[in-house]
């Protein structure tokens, strides 16, 4: 790690202002990816600005169907929280897969939606659910948020205060996960909502998608087969040492399948 | 509980890093980002002014020292009287670098930030080389040389083993014959305690003091006398938990010695521990074969012979402990089997990558992964039962001792009754209607087999020697030089001495390679030794503590030793009430017997059973049961002896399933230098496994026990391969290599549903 400045701050605007008055400091929440980047030395920022504890970041709430968490709550918080288990089970059930009990108690939602890793899981369920994005600045729509590969719409000194989930008919995720690190190899997240169904694919491509075809055909049946005349084009999954193109696209048909039976089942 | 669990559970263990010096410095290496290259200047002067840096070295001080000849042991002629071609190996890298991850220079500093700081600003200038990882790609015509002049062809030994003539002969008249090219991959070791080194030297004596991670001081200290000539009797260890070896911990690496030329010319003494991915590219590798194997069978199908040709990759310099590679690899050729003619061939070939060197069985998983794919691919081809085909060719019990055809002698192993434990542990005959229930829920269930026999227990080392200390409490201390890393030492040496004395376990207390007792002989941790032998030494010297007090006891009670009867810590003699505790002979002074012997090999043999189911869908494997019978000899402590099975279990279906070194075959990169990309077996891989035990004596050691560390991973190796191909074969699938990832078996059935049916 390279030396840089350390700073709690106390409160939201204290935090705006640190970034604001320093371009190269960085937000520091869980650290669960920004911490072993500077281990490694590929980040030499001037500050951590740690937002962590912020108690305007906190919570889990639920009303007027909207689910609302603040961005510092803790993956291990969502999993085990009993307004989530009620409100979207799934979400619970998606932050329960997330690394190790250890990531679980440090990382934070709001880091990992601000990070967008193209293989978390976090992105599926917000764009899945149709999320809104609230930051200290405004709020933005999930489709608009994810542009990429770790490319988001957030703004230089923008700070994530807190997602709000649409409570949806019913919601479903099936993940496979990397053999080696545990991230998603392909992780599908439907959702029966409000305005219909969505479809959002993690692990798979560059950045988290929605697989429109995959809607457009549970559309007409919601059911699991509906998704085998899907269109999905190989060319535009992730190939590496790992995984084929060929075989990323089968998955993500597999874990739409998947996902899709778990929403027409029980629960 | 064992008896070192609570400290080591509780964060009581003194590992290497736990270690400091007064004064110390902290070291930092500059390694190569690159697969090969000329170095064409290294630039320290920024370095040099930085804060804090009291000192930098590169290959030029490593030549000066005269630290340039690695010890190696590949010291077996070759074909036609070749000798083994041994490249030198700066300690720092001069001249050349040729593999990612070598060090190249050192840098020491009052901090370690300031050490990682100064390395940064070490220049270095290259002039690129091609690179080959390959082994194979190593040895062909026009491949780039690592070595020029030294190793031509990049081929550091040709060697056999066995009779080429008899088993052409056999092949000609074969009835069948089954082939097979296979791989075992090159895989990362992965001790959970990364490496890490510290080093003082004495200019009063020029001696040198280490903590450092080891299998035993005894080896460590011979290597590194070889690489630095520093005498042996000035090279000291204080040492005490390591976390995890599997020979990986067994060589003397270039960056000790480095530090002891940083040490000695700073006259500070210095700190080195490595990061988990500086291990990756700088701890040695294990395995990384290559085999093209044939068994040849009469119409009976009874095996007549087997060919093997092997290439062996030993990365860019050859490890102190590489001839495992090949000498185990010849010694249990023959398996289990009765297989009249053998004959293999190894080539030796050197390729920019990190070295390889020995790794949890040392060739022996490796042999028994190519003999046993073998024979279940014979199997398969003649539709034969895998377990009937095992014992129709099983070596008999009465033609034990059994000399095998490469000249090694097998102890004792009853194969028929083991496999008949082993079919009813596993209800071998049940498996069609599993595999059934199986393939209603769209699972794909494979049954694999294996029968396994390996030398274990012997060592380089002359002999082991073991001390006892009785004191005036009737505590004996234990000191041996071999070292526990992780292998519960504490619990089993104690039981066995415990048991000699008729002690409780309580008055026993094992030290191993304590600083006041690096005189003993003996043999360090590795190749499954330890019980074998320091611990049929640790018998012995009980025995002849007993005779020793006997004959003090004698004259105290005033009658000869021979009336003198002992029994649980007790002297006393027929027609006297007076006792002797065996603490009162130590009332003037502590007591001490050393005892000595040299014992191995021994033959440990085991069936394991493997059932595992396959998801078609995404290829994911599961392993749905695991059944093991294993012959280890007389059993010390059970639960011991199943840790070191479910641990080498879980390291061979690991390797199996997903552990891989993968480098770029253009820029010679590795590609899987961290856990995100290198794929570590979890507990839940392993959920359970059915272990009983069919213990035979051995008759070598006085204890009756076997080597037991490393049957595991030989045995599951290959019967976790053989389930998973089994699993594919209804399919049409013969043959995959590992690493049997998800992908890898998904795009195996997608081919063979287009391909077939």
């Amino acid at each position: 790690m390279y030396a840089l400045n350390y700073v709690k701050v106390k409160s939201l605007t204290e935090a705006a202002k640190m970034l604001a008055s320093n371009p190269e400091a960085k937000l520091l929440a869980g650290g669960m990816t920004l911490v072993p980047t500077l281990k490694q030395r590929l980040a030499q920022p001037s500050h951590l600005v740690d937002i962590g504890g912020l108690p305007e970041l906190r919570g889990i709430t639920a009303k007027a169907g909207a689910l609302t968490i603040g961005a510092a709550t803790k993956h291990h918080e969502v999993a085990t929280s009993a307004v989530v288990k009620k409100a979207i089970p799934t979400l619970a059930y998606l932050a329960g897969l997330i690394g190790d009990p250890q990531v679980r108690n440090m990382g934070t939602i709001g880091g990992s939606v601000a990070n967008n890793d193209p293989a978390s899981d976090y992105p599926a369920a917000v764009l899945g659910l149709g999320a809104t994005v609230v930051t200290n600045k405004r709020e933005i729509a999930a489709d608009d948020y994810f542009q990429g590969l770790f490319t988001t719409a957030l703004e230089e000194g923008e700070i994530i205060t807190r997602i709000v989930f649409p409570v949806p008919k019913r919601a479903a995720y099936a993940k496979f996960a990397h053999p080696a690190s545990g991230y998603a190899m392909a992780g599908v997240f439907a959702a029966q909502t409000a305005s219909g169904t969505r479809v959002a694919v993690t692990g798979a491509g560059p950045g988290v998608f929605r697989w429109k075809a995959a809607e457009a055909a549970l559309g007409k049946s919601l059911k699991a087969a509906a998704i085998d005349g899907a269109r999905l084009d190989a060319g535009e999954m992730n190939e590496d040492i790992h995984a084929t193109r060929e075989y990323r696209a089968n998955l993500v048909r597999v874990m739409a399948k998947r996902a899709v039976a778990k929403l027409s089942g029980k629960k | 509980m064992r008896v070192e669990d609570a400290r080591l559970v509780t964060g009581g263990g003194k590992f290497a890093a736990d270690w400091n010096f007064p004064g110390q410095l902290h070291a930092q290496f500059v390694r190569s980002d690159r697969a090969h290259a000329e170095i064409v200047s290294v630039n320290a002067e920024a370095a040099r002014k930085h804060p804090g840096v009291k000192g930098i070295f590169t290959g030029a001080d490593a030549v000066r020292a005269g630290y340039t000849k690695a010890p190696h042991s590949l010291a077996f002629p070759g074909i036609n009287g070749m000798q083994t071609r041994a490249p030198e190996r700066p300690v720092l890298a001069h001249g050349k670098v040729r593999f990612v991850g070598e060090a190249l220079a050192l840098v020491v500093a009052e901090s370690a930030a300031a050490a990682v700081d100064a390395a940064e600003l070490i220049e270095v200038e290259y002039r690129d080389l091609p690179a080959v990882v390959s082994p194979e790609g190593a040895l062909e015509n026009g491949a780039p040389q690592l070595h020029e002049g030294v190793v031509p062809g990049n081929l550091a030994l040709e060697t056999e083993a066995g009779d080429a003539a008899a088993v052409d002969t056999a092949f000609a008249n074969a009835a069948h014959i089954t082939r097979l090219k296979l791989e075992v991959t090159r895989v990362a070791p992965n001790p959970m305690e990364p490496r890490a080194c510290l080093v003082k030297h004495d200019p009063a004596d020029g001696s040198y003091l280490f903590h450092v991670c080891t299998q035993g001081i005894t080896t460590l200290r011979k290597q590194l006398s070889v690489y630095t000539a520093v005498p042996e009797d000035r090279i000291r260890f204080e040492v005490r938990d390591v976390g995890g070896g599997f020979g990986q911990r067994t060589p003397a690496y270039p960056e000790y010695c480095a530090l002891m030329i940083a040490a000695k010319e700073t006259a500070r003494p210095v700190r080195w521990v490595s990061t988990r991915s500086e291990g990756f590219v700088s701890d040695t590798h294990g395995r990384g074969n290559i085999i093209d194997g044939a068994l040849a069978l009469d119409r009976d199908a009874r095996f007549l012979a087997m060919r093997l040709d092997w290439v062996n990759d030993m990365g860019a310099y050859l490890s102190p402990a590489s001839p495992g590679h090949i000498r185990n690899t010849t010694i249990c050729m023959t398996g289990v089997y009765r297989i009249p003619a053998l004959y293999a061939h190894y080539r030796v070939s050197l390729t920019n990558t990190t070295p390889v060197s020995s790794y949890r069985g040392a060739g022996r998983p490796d042999i028994a992964y190519v003999v046993e794919r073998l024979v279940s691919q014979v199997a398969a081809e003649l539709d034969i039962d895998a377990a009937e085909l095992r014992r129709r060719n099983f070596i008999p019990p009465e033609a034990f001792p059994y000399k095998t055809p490469t000249g090694s002698t097998y102890e004792y192993a009853d194969l028929p009754g083991l496999l008949d434990k082993a079919l009813r542990l596993a209800d071998w005959k049940g498996f069609s209607k599993r595999r059934a229930r199986s393939k209603k829920l769209g699972k794909l269930r494979g049954l694999g087999i294996s029968t396994v026999i390996e030398n274990t227990g012997a060592g380089q080392a002359p002999k082991d020697e073991v001390e006892l200390e009785l004191d005036a409490r009737g505590t004996v201390i234990v000191d041996t030089v071999s070292k526990s890393q992780g292998h519960s030492h504490e619990t089993t040496l104690a039981m066995i001495v415990s048991d000699a004395l008729g002690l409780p376990l309580e008055r026993i207390e094992v030290r191993q390679c304590a600083p006041e007792k690096q005189h003993l002989v003996g043999g360090h941790t590795g190749g499954s030794r330890t019980t074998v032998g320091a611990g049929s030494v640790c018998h012995l010297a009980g025995l002849k503590l007993i005779e020793h007090g006997r004959s003090l006891a004698a004259l105290d009670l005033g009658v000869e030793p021979s009336q003198v009867e002992y029994a649980a810590g007790v002297f006393h003699t027929e027609g006297s009430q007076r006792k002797i505790r065996l603490g009162d002979l130590a009332k003037n002074g502590a007591v001490s017997v050393v005892a000595e012997g040299k014992f191995g090999s021994t033959f440990p043999n085991g069936c394991h059973i493997v059932e595992v189911e396959i998801d078609p869908e995404t290829g994911a494997a599961e392993i749905a049961t695991y059944s093991t019978v294993d012959d280890c000899g007389k059993v010390i402590n059970h639960t011991v002896v199943e840790g070191q099975l479910h641990g080498g279990i879980a390291q061979g279906a690991g390797q199996v399933f997903g552990e891989h070194i993968v480098y770029d075959r253009d820029t010679g990169q590795m590609l899987t230098g961290s856990f995100m990309d290198y794929c570590m077996p979890r507990a839940g891989m392993l959920r359970g496994v059915n272990t009983e035990e069919h213990p035979t004596a051995s008759k070598v050691s006085p204890l009756g026990v076997k080597g037991v560390g490393e049957s595991g991973c030989t045995a599951s190796l290959p019967a976790v391969a053989n389930a998973v191909v089994d699993a594919l074969r209804p399919l049409g699938v013969g043959h995959l290599d590992m690493p049997m990832t998800p992908a890898k078996l998904w795009h195996a059935v997608r081919a063979a549903r287009k391909g077939g049916n």
